[in-house]
């Protein structure tokens, strides 16, 4: 049971960081509470990752197979690769991290899934660009009928806030069943837990890192974020619900980072292209070469540090 | 149904109406107050209408604080609301220059000349008009509807008739053949600027609803 804790540490850092993709400009310009953000994206993140998360689990867990250190260690690696990211200011992705660790032990094990990690890279350059696709058509369709609407400006405000809350807690449903995977699959891949214990364990472990440690980043990113009008701002955080909906289906974990930038930069298309970041866009391909090459990195270094013997010196 | 949803937004979207009305009670008050005493020397009348101007313009301003008091209880999204609050204060700007011309008519003791009458009849009757399109344009404002950029544009035409007849009347005020007291001349002046202050505010608001109701545009 001890072995878990890495798993539940990933996962309380993946909650901490990811809920304010899905609720930190609703908190931050203060049209929802961050109790009632907490608590939502809490339940329907373990929602989630009960009903829906086995397909992005079965997908990881074939990538390679692990026993229980091995498993652990995966873990600590993509923490420690968070973590590092964090420090630099770069924007973190859990998934490509976890996925890095899990290749750098397949390689020192010589049994990568190239099969599997080719739809799993596929999907990384996927994920912005199905957010900001997917932002740009509902921006377009849900705008035609919403100027056409006839509600009047306090029915409009009061209707926006509720969309806003409920595409929120379809984001964290949709993080739960996506990323979940990310927290516990290589348990499973150990034969630790079956994929519903590992969901759970994945869920309830992302739901407290919500409900404890969301906050700060949850406002940071609200007010990075806060120059998006509030018809931009539920568009942004539906089409992130969606993407990652779309690629839980497909059994992938993607970056919900990635997705919000993605849909954000959907935004900017709509809305002229120069509003488009070249600094930003920069950023998030270092983010997307360095996730997974530093988390692969560390968990070679620990799988060979954990397989060094002591030898004693021959007399 | 859902009426219970939107229970606050009700009790503010009342509020406003409830402002708008008494902003055209302290309109028809002015005007009215304007003519009796200006035009057919009626001042004690005059001095009824300017006490009830007074009195509008009064709860105008305590529907303003209640709406304020109401918007910062989570009414609206924060854009909103800022957005509300500016509009109202503009538009409260209004009774306040309604108020105090006619204060300056009860207690400066003006008679205005029978050369200016005609004149600032009609100003007073298209600031009036400026005050009755704007007070219509928060409407489609508030319901969201078509006619903000026409009602926009009437007043911007009306404001420069105003800006016109203002000129007018202060070069027929200050015309060395008049045999105004100078004294006299300096407070027709200034009573001519206020009202004339009363189409221009009406054009900043109406700007101003045209700019917010583009902004939430999407």
């Amino acid at each position: 049971m001890f072995s878990l804790l890495g798993g539940v540490f990933l996962g309380w850092s993946l909650g901490a960081n990811d809920a304010s993709n899905i609720f930190g400009t609703a908190v931050s310009s203060k049209m929802v509470k961050f109790g009632t953000a907490a608590v939502l994206a809490s339940v329907f993140v373990v929602i989630g990752a009960v009903m829906s998360g086995s397909a992005g689990i079965e997908t990881l867990k074939g990538l390679t197979s692990f026993d229980i250190s091995e498993a652990v260690i995966a873990s600590v690696a993509a923490a420690i690769s968070v973590s590092a990211m964090t420090v630099f200011s770069l924007p973190v992705s859990t998934s490509q991290s976890v996925v890095g660790a899990i290749i750098g032990i397949g390689i020192i094990n010589g049994q990568v899934n190239t099969a599997g990690l080719g739809k799993v890279v596929a999907c990384w350059v996927g994920t912005p660009v199905g957010g900001a696709v997917i932002c740009f058509v509902l921006y377009k369709v849900i705008a035609f009928f919403y100027n056409r609407s006839g509600v009047t400006l306090f029915r409009s405000d009061m209707l926006l806030r509720a969309c806003l809350i409920l595409s929120g807690s379809y984001g964290a449903y949709a993080l739960g069943a996506n990323n979940v995977a990310n927290v516990s699959a290589v348990f499973v891949g150990a034969d630790m837990l079956n994929v519903f214990q590992a969901s759970l364990l994945g869920g309830v472990s992302i739901a407290l890192g919500i409900l404890t440690f969301s906050r700060p980043v949850m406002e940071t990113v609200g007010k990075r974020l806060v120059r998006l009008d509030p018809f931009s701002a539920l568009m942004v955080s539906l089409s992130l619900g969606a993407t990652i909906h779309l690629y839980t289906m497909i059994g992938v974990p993607v970056s919900s980072s990635q997705a919000v930038i993605g849909a954000v930069l959907g935004i900017g298309i709509v809305k002229g292209v120069k509003t488009v970041s070249v600094a930003t866009l920069k950023s998030i391909f270092a983010a997307w070469v360095l996730s997974p090459l530093v988390a692969c990195g560390v968990s070679v270094l620990l799988i060979f540090i954990s397989r060094l013997q002591y030898l004693p010196p021959v007399q | 149904m859902f009426k219970f949803l939107f229970k606050k937004e009700n009790i503010v979207e009342n509020l406003i109406y409830k402002y708008l009305e008494t902003f055209d009670k302290t309109r028809d008050n002015f005007s009215q107050a304007f003519y009796l005493c200006v035009e057919e020397g009626n001042c004690r009348d005059f001095d009824f209408l300017a006490e009830q101007t007074n009195k509008y313009e009064s709860m105008a301003d305590d529907i303003i604080d209640e709406i304020n008091n109401q918007m910062y209880g989570k009414v609206l999204i924060p854009d909103s609301r800022e957005d509300v609050m500016n509009l109202l204060l503009g538009l409260d700007k209004i009774p306040h220059i309604f108020e105090k011309s006619l204060f300056m008519i009860k207690y400066q003791n003006l008679h205005i000349p029978g050369f200016l009458f005609q004149d600032i009849r009609n100003l007073v009757d298209i600031s009036v008009e400026t005050c009755e399109i704007l007070a219509l344009q928060v409407k489609h404002f508030l319901k969201m509807e078509k006619g903000i950029r026409d009602c926009m544009n009437r007043i911007d035409v009306k404001e420069s008739h105003c800006d016109h007849l203002e000129k007018n009347l202060i070069a027929d005020i200050f015309d060395p053949n008049s045999d105004i007291d100078p004294y006299l001349r300096l407070q027709f002046k200034e009573l001519v600027v206020r009202i004339g202050d009363i189409s221009d505010q009406a054009d900043r608001v109406s700007k101003l609803v045209n700019v917010l109701s583009l902004k939430r545009r999407v």
